[in-house]
């Protein structure tokens, strides 16, 4: 059995996203001492990646990364990344134990300066994740140009081993010796910020998306119009063409009971209007379409930049597509039902957005003993008083916050991780006091 | 047996080898970069002229191609009269 390291927290945050890390740095600042574990290599979730946010059109890294830095320099807060929480018991109130396996990223962040020779020497290349595909990285690699913390990775299962990146590194600090550690960890309170998953499209064939490369994802649009885009400007990825034509289409994955996915995601009519915004800057002369079953714009603003975006020259299109096929020339038509009109129609353009929508992280659910935390029909994590104290679960001091609950946006993330971290304040006050 | 700082690459290589799935991928790359760094000797070229002088698919010369650009091998050239495809050269 592999040896334990026992460490000791007030508070236990799973996931480093904008949720997760809301609430450790709301803990921190109260005192609290908190783990912050992250499974990826980086702070900031998804929303670390997005280009801007909706309906204020501000730049999403320029919220996140101070965010994030705040997050990594605090006293009260001790960062996990490559970590993941195999099982959490319950020995009594205030009491949780909680397992943790830390994996190797081959490189000693400390010792780290970012200064990419590691990367400039790998010989390997794989698609990178962080750009969803749309290009390649090294093996020897920084995630992104923001990530926190800003220290290479080595990933190990298409590393060959050659030792060029160890050979580059000036500093020395990349170490094939590093082994997986475990953690016995002793925490007082929980919160659950496993965030959500995208919808893959691939569970919708007639949509063509894998098969036809100008089909891509919502994500992999808001990539190609980052700052930190792989591309020097919009292309499609079937044959580098700049697109003059562009669709999208809302509700992939969303409100279809076909996919076992009946709830609106909540997020995909405001980011493809916003995308469709950023994408008439980035290329003035496109046409772009949205089509749509219902255009939900609830919140605050939201209905607004609705309009903005249909002044600005967005063609909006009231149609359920049936089916995408592809052109020889790489052009898709898109079959749909003309829903204003009653009639079934065709469309061409050179690229198609597939909106993608949101799906639960069931993995939060089998870390506690015995399914004790109960999950929602969909597996979000079920609230317990929805409506009175939206942040409680099934187990009283474990919190759930952000879209580890359900689908949000990123300001009702944000809100949800300042009541998860005032009701797990509340839960150790209760019982410091007795 | 103390392993030396900045030698412990043979440490892991003969603890665990090296996944054929890793050879495979990197024996693929350097294939397909050899042929587009050729190819773009000649002249510089855009995707779809890339992909028809190296009878790959379309896809896959943008995705090694454009992957070329970001590791500094290959550099962007100038768009076409349509504005719509890019050329692409060697780096000087």
């Amino acid at each position: 059995m592999e040896e334990r390291q026992i460490i000791e927290y007030d508070a236990l945050v799973i996931g480093a996203g904008i949720a997760g890390g809301e609430a450790a740095i709301n803990l921190a600042n109260t005192g609290y001492k908190v783990l912050l574990v992250e499974k990826d290599h980086s702070l900031g979730g998804k929303m670390i990646l997005l280009s801007k946010v909706f309906p204020t059109l501000d730049c999403a890294a320029c919220i996140t990364t101070p965010k994030v830095s705040e997050i990594a320099r605090h006293n009260n807060i001790t960062v996990f990344t490559e970590s993941e929480v195999t099982h959490i018991a319950k020995k009594g109130d205030n009491d949780f134990v909680a397992q943790i396996m830390k994996k190797p990223r081959y490189v000693r962040v400390e010792d780290c300066t970012a200064c990419q020779l590691c990367e400039k020497a790998c010989p390997v290349s794989v698609r990178d994740e962080y750009q969803f595909g749309l290009i390649g990285r090294k093996a020897a690699f920084i995630p992104f140009s923001i990530a926190n913390p800003k220290a290479a990775v080595i990933d190990i299962e298409n590393c060959t081993l050659c030792g060029a990146c160890e050979k580059a590194c000036p500093t020395h600090c990349i170490d094939f010796t590093m082994e997986t550690e475990y953690y016995e960890l002793h925490a007082k309170t929980v919160i659950l910020a496993t965030g959500f998953n995208l919808f893959d499209p691939l569970e919708i064939p007639r949509f063509g998306y894998g098969q036809y490369k100008n089909v891509i994802t919502s994500m992999q649009m808001e990539r190609e119009i980052a700052p930190t885009r792989p591309y020097n400007t919009i292309l499609r990825p079937g044959d580098g063409k700049v697109p003059d034509r562009i669709a999208y289409v809302l509700c992939t994955g969303s409100r279809d009971n076909t996919i076992g996915n009946p709830i609106c995601s909540q997020i995909c009519c405001m980011y493809s209007m916003k995308q469709a915004q950023l994408l008439m800057g980035a290329l003035p002369m496109a046409d772009i379409t949205i089509y749509y079953i219902n255009i939900r714009s609830f919140g605050k603003g939201f209905e607004e930049f609705y309009q903005q975006a249909k002044g600005m020259g967005v063609n909006f299109v009231k149609g359920k597509i049936g089916k995408i096929t592809e052109k020889e020339n790489g052009n898709l038509i898109l079959r749909y039902e003309d829903i204003a009109e009653g009639v079934v129609k065709e469309a061409e353009h050179d690229m198609v957005v597939l909106s993608v929508g949101v799906k639960s992280n069931p993995s939060a659910g089998k870390i506690f003993d015995g399914n004790s935390l109960k999950l929602d029909p969909l597996q979000f994590v079920a609230q317990q008083d929805f409506l009175g104290s939206p942040a409680k679960t099934s187990i009283d001091g474990v919190f759930v916050a952000g879209t580890a609950s359900g689908p949000m946006d990123i300001p009702d993330s944000i809100l949800s991780a300042g009541s998860a971290s005032s009701e797990a304040i509340s839960y150790l006050t209760r019982y410091q006091s007795l | 047996m103390e392993i030396e700082i900045g030698k412990t690459t043979k440490y892991l290589r003969d603890k665990q080898g090296v996944p054929d799935s890793a050879k495979e991928k990197l024996k693929e790359f350097n294939q397909i970069k050899k042929a587009i760094v050729e190819a773009l000797k000649e002249h510089e070229m855009t995707i779809p002229q890339l992909a028809e002088k190296l009878q790959m698919s379309k896809p896959d010369v943008a995705y090694h191609l454009l992957t070329l650009v970001k590791y500094g091998v290959v550099a962007i050239g100038e768009i076409d009269d349509m504005d719509e495809y890019f050329s692409y050269k060697l780096v000087k």
